[in-house]
């Protein structure tokens, strides 16, 4: 089996010869060639060439498209701040209130550059890898988007005093949103994953999620043209997972390391694939014996379950995780062996 | 129910509204002499032990209580009440966002409710250099830095914050708080970075500079 041969099978429920393991290893690949990050982050060219280091060198199977989302609030208009070893963060949002976006203009995702650099990296990716290891995308849900044009505490300002504002906001980036996802489809992703930080329920409560959150998701993800991943930001997930069962185009979820998987699988049904494993942050801290006792643990624990891929929690593998210590899972994934033959 | 329990339940409900009227009707009766006393800081506390250390507040939450926190302090401003007469004082603390990392919503929140325990907090901001850190504290007094980071690359900056705090012979002297989402998930990492100290949220903040401000003064006192 080839990586999209056991991510098709592992979808679709069918015996692996081994299990899939998928850790987030974007910013890894500049580290791998040694690109600085502004061009790593700017240069398609530059990414899908980290990207092939990561192959190469870890044969994951499941490469991902820019994990960059700052550069989306700069397609805004925020103001960027590029960072030695780790991915570009914002230092001024483009905007400050809601009254701000009557003025705004979102970005054309087909005109763009800077949104367009994901959309050329994943075809570039694709180009080279489609039919032996499927391509993700990694975009926070549309709740999320406005914190990164406004900052997070005016938007969560918004959201909480100004139910109004926030629909009004949410009204300008729902489109956008669906034509810049769709654009990732077309271009070669195979799926897109997507953090859910106005889900999580370190974030958000609730009542937020049922009444502003879940109901953008059900309108955005039934127009995308692909299959959908949530993801759990970096923190645990399962205490609102029951709110987010059903919903249009979502295949999988990918836990967080303190959830528990075997509750996770009991609310999201046999159907849906479930990512679990270790943390991207302190994977750099362990040992390669702590990997292995680690993926070996889960993957025991998983055994029966069909649909469960090994990969990592939390944003993106750290710069400075020893390179060993993702080869250990790898190697962890096929001591184990096939599943379901 | 008491008049904290009630604010809680404000607070759990993201009612600030309610949890506003809520204290101005105990204030028109008891005096907003009192309000942060009696009131505030008895429910921010039980917030902190109680519900906070079980993982069942939200971000969301802890803002709102925040700005309530907010609420009451420009309303005793305006009211031209002093602050002292509410609430003892406490020392200058210096807190921001370590070099490189712009995550201001963490800091801010416990700006505010450092301000309500009586701290005079100086606030640097976002990307702040280790050396403007030390220069501030010897500046202003403070025996106490807080420095915040949100992600694993960002904290390792705290490192050199520690440098530059034992490169001066301040060790102990001013002691060093080390805060952000990335020290939930690995605790080791407060060591790894030379802190003296963190807390699990922004509401438990206030506890853990009371117990460094006595450590810094133990040490001198010791020294």
């Amino acid at each position: 089996m080839n990586s999209t041969d056991r991510i098709m099978a592992t979808l679709t429920g069918k015996p692996l010869d081994r299990r899939a393991v998928a850790p987030v290893l974007s910013l890894y690949g500049a580290r791998l060639t040694g690109c600085p990050l502004d061009q790593y982050y700017t240069d398609p060219a530059a990414y899908a060439r980290g990207q092939s280091a990561v192959r190469e060198t870890f044969r994951p199977d499941v490469l991902c498209a820019p994990l960059a989302f700052a550069s989306i609030g700069a397609a805004f208009g925020s103001e960027l701040v590029f960072i030695d070893t780790d991915v570009p963060n914002i230092r001024r949002p483009a905007v400050q209130t809601v009254e701000d976006w009557n003025l705004l203009v979102p970005p054309d995702p087909d005109t763009d550059p800077r949104l367009l650099y994901f959309r050329e990296s994943i075809r570039l990716m694709a180009a080279e890898h489609r039919d032996q290891v499927p391509i993700s995308m990694v975009i926070p849900i549309p709740a999320d988007i406005p914190g990164l044009v406004m900052g997070l505490e005016a938007w969560l300002e918004t959201v909480l005093f100004d139910p109004a504002g926030a629909q009004l906001v949410m009204e300008k980036v729902i489109p956008f949103y669906v034509q810049l996802v769709n654009g990732f489809f077309a271009a070669g992703a195979k799926f897109v994953a997507m953090p859910c930080g106005f889900a999580s329920p370190t974030i958000v409560t609730r009542d937020i999620v049922s009444t502003f959150t879940r109901p953008i998701l059900d309108r955005v993800l039934s127009q995308l043209h692909g299959p959908v991943i949530l993801h759990n930001v970096g923190a645990p997930l399962l205490a609102h997972l029951d709110l987010l069962t059903g919903l249009p185009s979502v295949v999988g979820v990918i836990m967080d390391q303190r959830d528990d998987l075997a509750r996770a699988r009991l609310v999201v049904g046999p159907d849906i694939v479930l990512f679990g494993g270790l943390d991207c942050s302190t994977i750099s801290q362990m040992t390669v014996s702590d990997v292995e006792n680690r993926c070996r643990a889960i993957l025991e624990e998983r055994r029966q379950d069909p649909r469960f891929v090994l990969g990592t929690s939390g944003p993106d593998v750290v710069w400075n995780t020893p390179p060993e210590n993702i080869h250990a899972m790898l190697k962890t994934a096929e001591s184990i062996g096939s599943v379901g033959v | 129910m008491t008049i904290q329990q009630s604010l809680i339940e404000k607070i759990r409900l993201a009612d600030r509204q309610g949890a506003n009227a809520l204290l101005d009707a105990w204030a028109t009766e008891h005096g907003y002499e009192r309000l942060i006393s009696d009131v505030l800081d008895p429910t921010l506390l039980l917030i902190g032990e109680k519900w906070c250390a079980s993982g069942a507040m939200t971000l969301a939450q802890v803002y709102i209580a925040a700005k309530v926190t907010e609420d009451v302090l420009n309303k005793i401003i305006s009211m031209r009440i002093n602050p002292s007469e509410s609430h003892p004082p406490k020392g200058p603390v210096v807190i921001g966002n370590i070099e490189e990392d712009f995550h201001a919503l963490g800091r801010r929140m416990v700006g505010t409710f450092l301000r309500a325990e009586g701290w005079i907090v100086h606030d640097l901001g976002n990307d702040v250099p280790a050396t403007v850190f030390v220069d501030k504290a010897l500046e202003v007094g403070a025996r106490v830095i807080g420095v915040s980071a949100m992600i694993m690359t960002t904290a390792l900056n705290i490192k050199m914050v520690r440098q530059e705090i034992d490169s001066r012979g301040l060790t102990g002297r001013i002691q060093l708080a080390v805060g952000g989402a990335v020290f939930c998930v690995s605790p080791g990492l407060v060591g790894e970075v030379g802190g003296d100290g963190t807390a699990a949220n922004a509401l438990a903040v206030p506890d853990l500079f009371n117990r460094l401000w006595r450590q810094s003064v133990e040490k001198e006192a010791g020294a």
